[in-house]
């Protein structure tokens, strides 16, 4: 396809280059320098009462990665490297914590673990947890994160050699020996740029900070919900603030980056020279039944309680009423699923996710297709945007798309494309954030395709658009349909970004589940969380049922 | 230092038979080699006998002592072997220096001692320059010997390698062969060789091991193999033997879908009726006795010629000296001067 000539390629690299550098790249470098001229001009005021924010924003992010690190390390091992009983279904519970928003396991926690409601707290009585605050929000952002260990881990684990281990053992070193030796320091690496990847995303993270920080007194403020108070507050003087952390927090991310970059690079040695070279698991032998026994406490706890407990609040007739049989009822549901609030909100979500879902797979795939002739800024533009902040994109796009801060690119060329409170701009910020789903997957589908059957078809007098269609889509259609569905969930119940920039009067899945829990009435938010957690469940079993596993972001 | 002896072993990966009732002694001190084609168990054997595996069924005893076997599993750490692996497994992590001198660490030795082992061992390996590289700095060759040093710096009584020449060029597996056999003259350590070289196994073996699915085929002395193959599967492994099926008739062997006979020298035994014919290439003669075949093809080996005719469905190898003229197609007539039978399988 890119084979047709200079002439095509340098057109279609024109053709995905333009939106992706009008809608992504131009509002965040406009972002990018205006905040840098606030920080510089005003540095008095813009710092004033912010180093707070930073702070948490910095110890919470380190907090839950290293809970991500501490649990997501020693489970990639049980899970992919022993015998352990059951270990494919834990497997994919495990990887629950990223599928389901972050938001929604907040939520989860707070039923279960608020000062005075939690349900733990009443059954102990003496109300021993307290999931608000700095030590809160960690501990919720670092389970969500467990995956980007875990499977980090797996990854690197499929990539070493079992007989590094046995060649320790016959060497004389005893099991945990081999272990910390052979098999350890080669996955660290791996499992080090996952917690990292924790980081960043907690950094990121607006819906479980704002639910366990904000409202707690005294309230802990982050960066993501600082800039949020800050957009609201509107005006001269919250403005420029907003973007000022903004640009703050954007740093993080090329450091983050940088830092993953940096540990990836032992990833080009070889693990494995030589053949024979077969997974064989690990026997646990005795400690079988004691490690299946505390794997299943720990996903108990980590994933079946809160989910529980969401299940459990949504049933109730009202909120915070003791607890038993008789008090529960699927009233609740109906009404709430059924109101004119929520039916709204589903028809925008679903509109708006699959828009975004159709644009991710189509500039996903074009961005995977121009990759090789474009010398990797291709892949970076398409990838980059994933790892910045939904709270600064939003930002961004609502800073450049509004009617009052133009979009200056030369001196005296302004575009007052007055996208900001329109849904127009929903639907750009959801494709540019999550282009990074049907590139990657893109890519995936175009390394298994075999060029030469693309070729066949020209050969057999199919014009070039005719053989993409006839011999390159069917092999790519599972890579895409993943991408689409991927993209779509996570649309679907976006947060992040749909509170800033969700046009007033309207409401997505997202933002309705956000008012619900932090203004209205905690208990219809548990009935929405729960169908939105159905739905995510569905939307990956049948990816999971389909021809091929995907590809995450 | 002692003498390895595994009786009944059987070792099932899932439902899948590897190893079906593995019978032998390893005598203390002797090389032997576990010679046979590609997925027969080779590497599965030795594993038993490092303890990464356990068998099914069976007992493995290392030097008076039971390893394994019902209630018994000694684990690899506490057999006192050193193994070289398939696939190596040379950790990338640590240079070739401290991979050789992981073993020697793990014994609590003394710095100085450990770091003149480490010496003597490269040497015997011809990686003394190596000593500070990292294993993805070697080259394949290297990385094995690497793999073999640190199998042999804890001169362990029991040496278990799997092929561990296999990816070193001619003249250096030449000497590696001699470093090994010195090794053994002078520590007396049982080695145990895994290869699939026929070659290799008959030079440098006290004796050989032949496997084939999971059992043995024979075991014995490279000459007495060679000579005396206890069935045709020994005689095509090791000798490249022709294999053709038949029958015999009044001391002439009948190929199968074919016209060629062969006339049965005395010293064979006569049993008649359908039988496989074992001819060794070099103990066949073209000339102007025995049978007429076409010439299908002609090989040049250097010293000899290999000519291959077509019997039936089999290919029949004969390996002569050059002979001047002959082109494919050309009928020459084929003596056997040596051959062997066995019944029909
Ligand atoms: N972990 C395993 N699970 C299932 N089957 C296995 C496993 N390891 C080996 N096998 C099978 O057992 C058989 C014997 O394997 P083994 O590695 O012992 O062969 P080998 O004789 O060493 O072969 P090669 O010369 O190719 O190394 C093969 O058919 C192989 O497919
Ligand atoms: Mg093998």
């Amino acid at each position: 396809m890119i084979r047709d000539g200079a002439w095509g390629a340098r057109f279609g690299l024109s053709a995905w280059l333009v939106p992706v550098l009008f809608f992504g790249v131009g509002p965040l470098g406009v972002l990018w320098v205006r905040g840098l001229e606030f920080l510089v001009t005003r540095s008095d005021t813009a710092w004033s009462g912010e180093w707070g924010a930073l702070s948490n924003t910095i110890v919470i992010s380190t907090g839950a990665s290293l809970l991500a690190l501490g649990l997501g390390a020693p489970l990639a091992l049980l899970l992919f490297r022993t015998d352990l009983p059951f270990r494919r279904v834990f497997g994919v519970l495990f990887t629950l914590p990223s599928a389901i928003p972050a938001f929604i396991w907040g939520m989860g926690w707070l039923s279960l673990a608020s000062p005075r409601a939690g349900y733990l707290n009443r059954l102990w009585g003496t109300g021993p947890f307290d999931i608000y605050g700095v030590g809160g929000i960690a501990f919720v952002e670092g389970l969500s994160g467990l995956p980007f260990v875990l499977l980090a881990g797996a990854a690197a684990l499929r990539r070493i050699d079992p007989a590094l281990e046995e060649a320790a053992r016959v060497c004389g070193a005893s099991p945990f020996r081999a272990l910390t030796t052979a098999t350890l320091p080669l996955m660290l690496p791996s499992v080090l740029s996952g917690a990292v990847m924790v980081f960043l995303l907690t950094a990121s993270s607006f819906g479980v900070p704002y639910l366990l920080g904000v409202s707690a007194s005294p309230p802990t403020r982050v960066l993501t919900t600082r800039i949020y108070e800050l957009v609201l507050m509107g005006g001269a003087e919250g403005l420029p603030r907003a973007m000022a952390l903004a640009t703050l927090l954007l740093g993080l991310t090329p450091i983050a980056l940088g830092v993953m970059r940096w540990l990836g690079r032992g990833g080009r040695v070889r693990l494995g020279a030589g053949k024979g070279l077969s997974p064989r698991p690990m026997a646990l032998g005795k400690a079988r039944g004691p490690w299946v026994i505390a794997v299943s406490l720990v996903c108990a706890a980590c994933i079946v309680l809160p989910l529980g407990a969401l299940v459990l609040t949504s049933l109730q007739r009202s909120f915070g009423a003791p607890l038993s049989w008789e008090s529960l009822t699927f009233t609740r549901w109906g009404s709430v699923l059924g109101s004119e609030r929520a039916r709204g909100a589903l028809a925008n979500s679903v509109v708006l996710a699959t828009g975004a879902g159709v644009l991710v797979c189509g500039f996903g795939l074009s961005a995977a297709m121009l990759r090789r002739s474009s010398r990797g800024m291709v892949e970076a533009l398409s990838v980059g945007p994933f790892s910045v902040p939904g709270t600064v994109l939003a930002l961004a796009l609502l800073v450049a798309f509004s009617r009052d801060w133009r979009f200056i690119a030369f001196e005296r060329i302004a575009w007052v494309l007055a996208l900001a409170h329109t849904p127009w701009l929903l639907l750009i910020a959801y494709a540019v954030k999550y282009l990074a789903l049907g590139e990657r997957n893109s890519s995936e589908g175009l390394a298994q395709l075999d060029l030469s059957l693309v070729e066949a078809a020209r050969l057999s007098g199919a014009g070039p658009l005719r053989a993409f269609r006839d011999a390159a889509l069917p092999v790519l259609r599972p890579a895409l349909i993943s991408a689409f569905v991927l993209a779509f969930l996570t649309c679907a119940s976006e947060m992040t970004m749909s509170v800033l920039l969700v046009p007033a009067g309207s409401q997505v899945l997202g933002t309705l589940l956000f008012e619900l829990q932090s203004y209205d009435d905690p208990a219809a938010a548990a009935v929405l969380a729960c169908a939105l957690v159905v739905l995510v469940l569905v939307g990956r079993g049948v990816l999971a049922l389909g021809p091929r596993s995907s590809v995450e972001g | 230092m002692a003498t390895i002896v595994l009786d009944g072993v059987v070792k099932a990966y899932g439902k899948n038979p590897v190893v079906r009732g593995l019978s032998l002694e390893v005598h203390e001190g002797e090389l032997l080699s576990l010679l046979g084609p590609s997925g027969c168990g080779k590497t599965t054997t030795l594993r038993m006998l490092a303890g990464l595996e356990h068998p099914d069924q069976g007992t493995i005893d290392i030097g008076g002592t039971r390893v394994a076997g019902p209630g018994v599993r000694v684990p690899p750490e506490r057999r006192g072997l050193g193994m070289v692996f398939q696939s190596y497994a040379v950790w990338p992590n640590r240079s070739v220096e401290a991979n050789v001198a992981y073993p020697l660490a793990l014994r609590r030795l003394a710095r100085s001692e450990i770091s003149e082992r480490v010496r003597t061992a490269l040497r015997w390996v011809r990686l003394e320059a190596f000593a500070e590289r990292m294993p993805h700095e070697l080259s394949g060759g290297q990385l094995q010997r690497v793999a073999l040093a640190r199998a042999l710096v804890s001169n362990p009584r029991v040496l278990l390698l799997d092929e561990p020449l296999s990816n070193l060029d001619a003249a250096l597996r030449e000497e590696l062969r001699a470093e090994l056999a010195a090794l053994r003259e002078r520590l007396g350590t049982t080695l145990v060789f895994v290869t699939h070289d026929q070659a290799e196994a008959l030079a440098l073996s006290d004796r050989i091991a032949v496997m084939n699915g999971g059992v043995l085929e024979q075991v014995d002395a490279p000459e007495r193999l060679y000579h005396a193959p206890a069935s045709a599967f020994v005689a095509r492994f090791v000798g490249g033997a022709n294999v053709l099926p038949g029958v015999v008739r009044d001391g002439v062997f009948h190929c199968a879908q074919s016209e060629a006979t062969f006339a049965l020298p005395n010293e064979v035994a006569r049993s008649e009726g359908p039988a496989t014919l074992v001819l060794r290439p070099e103990d066949l003669e073209l000339g102007t006795e025995g049978t007429p075949l076409p010439l299908a093809a002609r090989l040049f080996l250097g010293n000899s010629v290999e000519y291959r005719f077509a019997v039936g469905t089999s290919l029949l190898r004969v390996v002569a000296p050059p002979m001047e003229g002959v082109r494919t197609g050309q009928v020459l007539r084929i003596r056997a001067r040596r051959a062997r039978v066995f019944a029909a399988p």
